[in-house]
């Protein structure tokens, strides 16, 4: 049983488990209605978290919840959304030039982990964007560490191809 | 280790994922191959590159949704055992049960004191309050506690490693006041809890994982540090590392 009430546990996660639900969702609606239906679950099973790490079970259950509801509906991975840039981060140390430049790479990156099947995309963004541990990341997709590394290998030797076409070795030292 | 090998291992060597040795052995071959070398770099890059993708944040109606969820009837035994010294350390004052505890258990006591920076960081994020000085300068941040502490908390710019400061706020922790300062990494937000070390000394350092929280804990110069995030705990060892030069 966790100490403290289940908003004070689970509300600091929230951000965590909505971009997690977005980027495997690929829209802020679906998103929504996963993270929505995965506290409930989490509301359910708040009693069984004996361990201390409540962001990794409440991704758990959020990655749970989606693929209970694709395999329903039966629509994983068709529809994508490109139109979504609201939260993009550029560098403001940048002139404007190298802003665009920047931007466009970051923009592209973007679509290009999208279009990653979602067993790369996935580890690639509760690597990249969550900073989770190999080890935390293998406890949230319920796979082996030696999975999890594979999959990042996989993942990024396809986004380093997507952004770098012309390089057969993987050279991408002008991207940023 | 050849060209082979430190391929097999890159990812977990940029993503800081490897032990000292195998790391250094990797290092030693990145001095003496441009091709390897050129690979990490790409790497490298396309990693800062999908960290400036978005991060989505949850809309506020879901923020509301999950805060008023139905909660179930039944109440354990453990919640109501923690619901009676939550209301003993109210009517008490935190700082007394914390130096009765203490006076008898010294690891009661930084468990304790452990949960109280893990609250005190949540209800920070939580909107509540993380910033009284919001800047990234060391010079504006630390000169703003005089005053205010009976101590001046040392305030390190670890803009170059990769964690800026980004403010600081006065807190209550352990029955006294505290200074707490506030790191970012990413989306991360680090707070550190800074006050007079009584127990002057060795640095010890204190891990552990509370409500998924990474905390550490040590001393350095006759003050005690605690250190809370939900960054992984590669990169908080990393913080803390920078901390204690």
């Amino acid at each position: 049983m966790p100490h403290g009430a289940f908003e004070e546990v689970v509300l600091p996660h929230l951000d965590a488990a909505f971009n997690y639900a977005r980027w495997l969702t690929k829209s802020d609606a679906d998103a929504e209605d996963v993270v929505q239906d995965a506290t409930v679950r989490a509301l359910r099973f708040f009693s069984s978290l004996r361990n201390d790490d409540a962001r990794a079970w409440l991704l758990t259950i959020v990655r749970n919840t989606w693929y209970a509801r694709v395999s329903k509906v039966g629509h994983a991975d068709q529809h994508a959304v490109f139109d979504d840039m609201k939260d993009e981060r550029p560098d403001e140390q940048l002139n404007p030039e190298a802003l665009m430049i920047q931007r466009q790479a970051v923009e592209r990156v973007r679509r290009a982990i999208e279009e990653l099947p979602v067993d790369f995309r996935e580890v690639i963004v509760l690597r990249e964007l969550e900073g989770l541990s190999y080890k935390e990341i293998a406890a949230v997709i319920a796979a082996p560490i030696g999975t999890v590394m594979s999959r990042l290998a996989r993942g990024r030797e396809r986004l380093l191809a997507i952004m770098n076409p012309e390089s057969t070795t993987g050279g991408a030292g002008e991207l940023s | 280790m050849n060209c082979p090998d430190v391929d097999r291992v890159i990812d977990a060597y940029t993503d800081d994922e490897l032990g000292p040795a195998e790391a250094a052995e990797v290092r030693a071959h990145l001095d003496v191959c441009p091709a390897c070398r050129r690979r990490v770099t790409a790497q490298q890059s396309l990693g800062r590159l999908i960290r400036r993708t978005p991060y989505y944040t949850a809309p506020d109606r879901l923020r509301v949704a999950v805060a008023t969820a139905k909660r179930p009837a039944r109440v354990s035994p453990q919640r109501l055992a923690w619901a009676a010294m939550v209301t003993l350390a109210v009517s008490l004052g935190s700082g007394a049960v914390i130096r009765t505890v203490g006076a008898r258990q010294a690891a009661a006591d930084t468990t304790s004191v452990a949960q109280d920076v893990v609250a005190s960081h949540v209800r920070a994020l939580m909107g509540a309050h993380l910033f009284d000085v919001r800047s990234t300068d060391q010079h504006t941040v630390k000169p703003w506690f005089l005053g205010k502490l009976d101590f001046s908390p040392p305030v390190d710019d670890l803009t170059p490693p990769g964690f800026p400061l980004v403010g600081g706020r006065l807190d209550y922790v352990a029955g006294r006041p505290v200074a707490a300062l506030v790191y970012q990494r990413r989306q991360h937000t680090i707070n550190v809890f800074v006050w007079p070390s009584s127990d002057s000394g060795e640095a010890v350092t204190d891990a552990r994982t509370i409500r998924g929280f990474q905390v550490r804990h040590w001393t350095r110069d006759s003050m005690t540090f605690w250190a809370v995030s939900d960054l992984n705990d590669t990169e908080l060892d990393q913080f803390v590392r920078a901390l204690t030069p």
